[in-house]
């Protein structure tokens, strides 16, 4: 019994440490990987080499950058993948697990409806708190 | 005793402040398939959620306390759940129905809290049996030794301590969780329950 006990209380303490950590490089590196862009005088940050990847190959095309509370684990965030791919003008999605934001592109012609995304993002059981969009000419 | 009481204060703790739930509902419209495998039991479970705060499912499974074959109809509802950027916790109420009748059937409540790089997790589950009802606990405590990107083989290594008052003994054993896009693999080894299997597909 006082193993698990131990391990109860060791477990949290390592995670936090690890936490910690993972903080510490994380703000260190911030600056040079993120990508931090201004829609409408706001600025969010994404990391940039996904970015890159994700825009490689898109023009004409519109990025909806959604902040996604919730949103800890791969398998949470299968929900909102299979759900967007449904979209009319669909072209591409991918998550960020790491700053909480799911990127899913359309074509020019759609007209994206904040509410819309708010219910499809919540129909998987997360919360969606900001929402912006890019256009890629 | 006082040790039980202690280790039962901190479950009611994590339930009750910040810390509760789990993923047994998927995101509206999803369907989940799951074989379980362990000292009590070994199942295949199906469940389909209409909304994300609830499912229902079939469940056939092998009672290896009972000896006997039989299916549960099974309702799972998200009491609470609480987002946050870096979080998430959950509260789940579960239940069961017998194909054996009415008067064997299951309740319980289930909860989690997660961070990309912690894990806690508890169940409480009360099993009304022909010939002994008994109580499963359990808790689950993990770590993700590295943080994955989306898409990639993500790992939880993990501690869980449970108990059945039919053996009326706490076991701890290591897990090793595994997911890879829609699928999980979670293996326990207990020495004294052998092993823990957990598969999972959603759709």
């Amino acid at each position: 019994m006082k193993k698990i006990i131990i391990s109860l209380l060791l477990l949290p303490s390592l995670a936090l440490a690890g936490e910690l950590e993972h903080e510490m490089h994380h703000n260190h590196d911030e600056h040079e990987n993120h990508l931090h862009e201004m829609v409408d005088g706001q600025e969010f940050q994404l990391d940039k080499e996904k970015f890159n990847k994700f825009v490689s190959g898109l023009s004409n095309a519109q990025i909806a950058v959604l902040s996604v509370q919730g949103m800890v684990c791969d398998f949470c965030a299968r929900g909102i993948e299979k759900t967007f791919k449904k979209d009319v003008g669909y072209l591409n999605i991918d998550v960020d697990l790491t700053h909480g934001k799911v990127l899913i592109a359309y074509d020019m012609s759609v007209l994206i409806d904040k509410s819309d995304v708010e219910k499809k993002i919540l129909s998987n059981g997360q919360n969606l708190v900001d929402m912006q969009i890019l256009s890629i000419p | 005793m006082g040790i039980r009481v202690c280790i039962l204060s901190l479950i009611l703790t994590f339930a009750l402040t910040t810390m509760s739930g789990a993923r047994p509902v998927s995101y509206t419209g999803g369907s989940t398939m799951m074989y379980f495998s362990d000292n009590l039991k070994e199942s295949v479970y199906y469940h389909y959620s209409p909304s994300y705060k609830y499912s229902l499912g079939l469940e056939w499974l092998k009672d290896k306390v009972q000896n006997e074959n039989y299916a549960y109809l099974r309702y799972t509802h998200l009491m609470n759940r609480k987002n946050t950027k870096n979080s998430q916790r959950n509260l789940y109420f579960q239940s069961g129905i017998s194909s054996k009748g009415l008067n064997k059937n299951f309740i319980g409540m289930h909860g989690d809290w997660e961070t990309r790089r912690v894990f806690a997790g508890f169940g409480l589950k009360h099993v009304q049996a022909d010939v002994k009802d008994y109580t499963e606990e359990y808790i689950q405590l993990g770590l993700a030794p590295y943080l994955g990107d989306y898409g990639d083989l993500h790992t939880w290594i993990l501690i869980k301590t449970k108990r059945n008052s039919l053996t009326n003994e706490w076991n701890s054993y290591p897990v090793l969780k595994l997911f890879k896009g829609n699928f999980m693999v979670e293996l326990g080894y207990d020495e004294n329950d052998e092993w823990d299997a957990h598969l999972m597909y959603r759709f």
